[in-house]
């Protein structure tokens, strides 16, 4: 594992400077958290339902809620996402309308989360008769995540040396055995790179599943997509808009589980690209 | 794809008739008209860019995968019609193989590379074996067979260029288009990759782009002089080294253009 030497420059200095300050600002957020949710720190709390009662107040379904989302997300999400990043890569004719569709990709990426709730509340809660349950919310968060999911896995593809397409089709491979055998293996690492950021960033997001009807109150750790739609991010907004103080330390623990929840899913991430480069290279 | 056996021996494995490729605006291939004879290695010299690799790259419908690119003028591979409709450009590929310039491995063994063509097309033979049948005829096998698994990347720069054309010769093709297999090499690469080409002649007819005017004059039966997308001269390599018809040609082959 002895990477080549860097030299000690300005530039590495100054990036090594910049990379203590954003951990420690990290370390700040998370500490700052951690204080707040002492009262409301122990195991009870992690898996207790909600209760009126600050001090007895958990964030089980919550906790659940976007376990299960974040599940649906990348179910949805990833294949989704990653095929149609394929087809515009690989298949698609050049030309107007692709070009069209990946700009028309890219513009969706930057609309507001909000804006999604409320497609989602017409599509999926009332269009299709999800109602306001994680399945509905789950959709949302997929169509969310989508374009950014569809943006990075593009650059992924494209990052891949022609090379390495041409050597295959010039044996004889067909389109799919390529892509197959090809494309997405060297691909792969900047695909879970960019779809975790995508899907990280869309379970933590509050906005659009207020708009579909979260529920903040709820004495059942939901078991299916079929329940009722609740997660943390719901939960801290919740709890943060009451008066009384003991529910400001539940929000803040419930913002600490989700900072964790969101820091395992990183960390299954790194796991996965590791083995992917583990391959021979 | 099959011709009368008495026939096949007139017609020429490989015809381009006014053969002209465009990418985009600009012209690579401008009315290009020769036959490649049977059995015999036809080398294609002439200055960067004056259209060899895409001439190459015709042969085996590679071009079409670059966006932009458009044919006109016929191909044909033994008198068919390279782009006739019921032609796939797949098995195409996988009778008339070729070796490009840059020997670009797939990052995984070297076995896997050897037999990623006969994979593709799902050899039901014993890939082992065929692997070591054509790492032989690649001049290879005596330095890779002890670990045919390790990382094909761990290769040297004239045993990768080999490990290339022993890939190429598992599709078992009629016709290797090798595109200046050897510029990358030092000398004494670039010999056992020369004696290569002369022992694969004996199965094989072989199109070889070449910087090398020396390399064509050693290797090939004829030689076409391409210039600028458009083919100045061709005719037995003999003929056109000592006496070429065309100034041109001349030019080029006493160094007076670069």
């Amino acid at each position: 594992m002895s990477g080549p030497k860097h030299r000690r420059d300005g530039v590495g200095t100054a990036c090594e400077v910049v990379a203590a300050l954003v951990a420690a600002a990290f370390l700040a957020v998370a500490g700052v958290l951690a204080v707040e949710a002492w009262g409301a720190a122990d195991l009870g709390f992690l898996f207790d339902p909600s209760s009126r009662v600050a001090d007895r107040a958990g964030i089980g379904p919550a906790l659940a809620g976007t376990l299960w989302l974040a599940a649906l997300t990348v179910a949805f999400a990833l294949p989704v996402g990653v095929g149609a990043a394929v087809y515009l890569e690989e298949y698609a004719p050049r030309g107007g309308v692709v070009a069209a569709a990946g700009g028309a990709v890219e513009n969706l990426a930057g609309v507001p989360s909000v804006v999604y709730g409320v497609v989602g509340l017409a599509l999926f809660v009332r269009g299709l008769g999800m109602g306001p349950s994680l399945l509905a919310g789950g959709c949302t968060l997929a169509a969310l995540a989508l374009p950014t999911v569809i943006v990075t896995t593009r650059s992924a593809i494209r990052a891949v040396p022609c090379g390495l397409r041409e050597a295959a089709y010039s044996l004889g491979a067909t389109r799919w055995q390529v892509v197959r055998g090809q494309v997405l293996p060297a691909a792969a690492p900047g695909i879970v790179t960019g779809s975790c950021a995508a899907v990280t960033r869309t379970v933590g997001e509050a906005a659009p599943l207020l708009v579909l009807g979260a529920v903040s109150f709820m004495t059942f750790a939901p078991r299916s997509p079929a329940d009722p739609l609740t997660s943390l991010p719901t939960q801290v907004f919740a709890w943060s808009a009451r008066s009384q103080e003991d529910f400001a330390a539940a929000a803040a623990g419930a913002g600490v589980a989700l900072l964790l929840v969101l820091l395992v899913v990183n960390l299954a991430a790194l796991a996965v690209r590791r083995r992917l480069r583990g391959i021979p290279a | 794809m099959s011709a009368p056996s008495a026939a096949r021996a007139e017609v020429p494995v490989l015809a381009a008739d006014r053969l002209t490729v465009r990418f985009g605006d600009r012209t690579a291939l401008a009315d290009v008209t020769l036959a490649v004879p049977r059995g015999r290695v036809v080398s294609v010299i002439g200055p960067s860019g004056g259209g060899k690799t895409t001439l190459l790259r015709a042969f085996n419908r590679m071009n079409e995968l670059v966006p932009g690119a458009a044919t006109t003028g016929t191909l044909r591979f033994n008198g068919v019609d390279l782009h006739g409709e019921e032609v796939d450009p797949v098995e195409v590929r996988r009778r008339i193989g070729m070796v490009f310039q840059q020997a670009t491995l797939f990052p995984r063994s070297i076995f896997d590379n050897v037999v990623f063509g006969p994979r593709a097309r799902g050899h039901a033979g014993d890939l082992l074996e065929l692997a070591e049948e054509v790492l032989v005829a690649a001049g290879l096998w005596s330095e890779v067979a002890e670990d045919l698994d390790r990382p094909a990347m761990q290769l040297s720069a004239g045993q990768r260029q080999r490990l290339c054309i022993a890939r190429t010769l598992a599709l078992k093709p009629e016709v290797l288009l090798l595109d200046e297999p050897t510029s990358a090499l030092d000398p004494a690469a670039t010999a056992r990759i020369e004696s290569l080409i002369h022992s694969l002649r004996r199965d094989h007819t072989i199109v070889l782009a070449t910087h090398g005017r020396r390399q064509a004059a050693r290797l090939s039966d004829f030689t076409a002089y391409l210039a600028g997308g458009e083919l100045i001269e061709y005719g037995p390599t003999e003929a056109l080294f000592t006496n070429p018809r065309d100034r041109r040609t001349e030019s080029y082959l006493t160094g007076r253009i670069a």
